[in-house]
């Protein structure tokens, strides 16, 4: 498609100066700009020369043949499109010019309403197709860059540790620096632990791709899982001095999910809720059922996320840095799995926050139901 | 040497940092470190380093040719434009690629581009070629 307010080039291929005039007064009227050629090599100059949306092209002319015409314009360019007019209008001959690669054909004589019509049909073909050739672009582009994206996540810490092991290895034969190897070493374990989380954490994200979770799903109480994750992150909270506390219901919350993805969910956000805190700050879990659903609601007295940032939460890779932002290790994949797998359960999340108070990050879930109920209830309502 | 030549190394990777300073200085250079570009740019103007070596990808972004533009065309780093620029990267991707547009790419062309993990003979190589004391 040309740029708003760029007008469309047809190019029209005739032996017949009649045919030529009607043709350009026709298109032009109708808002075109309009190029003629009398034959089709001239015609093919043209098209290379003014790279028309549209070709009409005559199916018999001395010297090249329309049909060899069609298949030289879509050399030129394969997102041109042919419409051919041909005063031996068969079957034959229409059918051999669209399997030449025509849009559709025209027969002589015609009106100008059908030349206007089938001209404007075939440059809306043109435009979807520009479209989505667009769409797929666009999206290959972001592709590549997702790809240069993770593999410089992936090879920063292994370029660390690769440096620190060729600067231990060049001061052992200078016998210097002694005293800082063992910190390199440590620097080293540590960049290539980080290393080992985003590979997990990456593997976790793909293995949630598709239906799979959904077919999975069982009952499961979160009145029952939440106090085990809390107790996991006991010993890291109190090194944090942070307080863990849970508020839940007397009853069972049965949710409709998948336990090990319901463990890493809550395990990510409890996770994040303790290392985003402040020193004598607390983390607090609640679970409300809400009609149809049961909401779990994370609550910190951390940082906070600024409100800038807050819509790039849960894209893959995002953290927040820059002045103010606390240097805590992370792969910036926790809260993208988080929500993947709320999504996959048919859920959503969804975060509040203010910088300085505290974030809290809000969970909905399905609902279990038993199957034989949702069966009855669809009947019911059909 | 009588005056030592000074490389400013900006870099978010505080272990990019600590693993180039004692290869640097076991060299004779004098070494200033950065964590951003805009820390960078004020210890330009500061300590007036004799080379840059600048991370392309720091804080998810392409900071490095932002830094590298400032230098070289900004009023304010007037008196530097003229600094060798070293750029670095974990990805193999060349300027060229990541800026295909020509004119686009004049603009922040670095002198030299060496991709992470740093060959340590052949950036003290390169900084013998480019670099020279005041």
């Amino acid at each position: 498609m040309n740029e708003p307010g760029e007008q469309e080039v047809i190019v029209v291929i005739d032996d017949d100066a009649a045919m030529r005039l009607s043709c350009r007064k026709i298109l032009a009227k109708a808002g075109y700009r309009v190029e003629t050629f009398e034959d089709g090599a001239q015609g093919l100059e043209g098209v290379a020369r003014l790279k028309p949306g549209l070709a009409v092209v005559d199916l018999k002319m001395p010297g090249l043949s329309g049909l060899e015409v069609i298949a030289r314009v879509h050399q030129l360019d394969p997102l041109t499109v042919v419409v051919v007019i041909t005063g031996y209008a068969t079957i034959d001959t229409a059918v051999e010019a669209i399997k030449a690669g025509a849009y559709d054909f025209l027969p002589k004589p015609f009106s100008p309403e059908e030349l206007r019509l089938i001209v404007g049909r075939a440059l809306e073909r043109r435009r979807l197709v520009l479209d989505s050739r667009r769409g797929e672009m666009e999206r290959e582009l972001l592709k590549r860059r997702f790809v240069t994206f993770v593999s410089h996540q992936l090879q920063t810490p292994l370029a660390a540790v690769h440096q620190y092991l060729s600067v231990l290895r060049q001061l052992e034969d200078l016998g210097e620096a002694g005293g800082r190897r063992r910190e390199w070493i440590e620097r080293c374990l540590k960049r290539s632990e980080e290393m080992q989380t985003i590979i997990r954490d990456w593997l976790t994200l793909a293995r949630l791709e598709g239906d799979r979770l959904v077919r999975q799903c069982a009952r499961v109480d979160l009145r029952q899982i939440i106090p085990n994750i809390l107790a996991t992150y006991a010993e890291m909270a109190a090194a944090e001095r942070v307080t863990l506390e849970a508020r839940l219901p007397e009853e069972a919350a049965w949710v409709r999910g998948d336990l090990n993805c319901l463990n890493v969910l809550f395990d990510n956000l409890i996770v994040n809720a303790i290392k985003y805190n402040r020193p004598g700050g607390r983390v607090t879990i609640s679970a409300e059922a809400l009609g149809g659903e049961v909401e779990v609601a994370v609550a910190d007295t951390g940082v906070g996320i600024p409100p800038q940032y807050q819509e790039f939460l849960f894209d893959e890779f995002f953290r927040i840095r820059g002045e103010g932002a606390k240097k805590t290790a992370g792969t910036g994949l926790g809260l993208s799995i988080a929500k993947k797998i709320v999504t996959e359960l048919g859920g959503s999340i969804a975060v509040v926050s203010e910088p300085g108070v505290g974030s809290t990050f809000r969970v909905r879930l399905p609902a279990w139901r038993e199957p034989a109920a949702e069966e009855g209830r669809d009947g019911s309502a059909a | 040497m009588a005056a030592s030549v000074k490389v400013l190394v900006i870099d978010d990777d505080e272990d990019f940092r600590a693993s180039l300073r004692p290869v640097l200085e076991t060299q004779g250079y004098a070494v200033l470190e950065a964590e951003s570009g805009d820390e960078g740019l004020k210890k330009l103007v500061e300590h007036r380093p004799n080379v840059i070596i600048v991370d392309i990808m720091m804080e998810s972004s392409t900071e490095g040719y932002g830094v590298t533009q400032a230098i070289r065309w900004q009023e304010a780093y007037q008196d530097f434009r003229g600094i060798p620029i070293i750029m670095v990267s974990s990805i193999e991707q060349s300027p060229e690629e990541r800026f295909p547009m020509a004119g686009e790419l004049d603009m922040i062309r670095p002198d030299t581009y060496l991709t992470k993990p740093l060959d340590f003979p052949r950036l003290l190589e390169t900084l013998r070629r480019i670099a020279a004391p005041s």
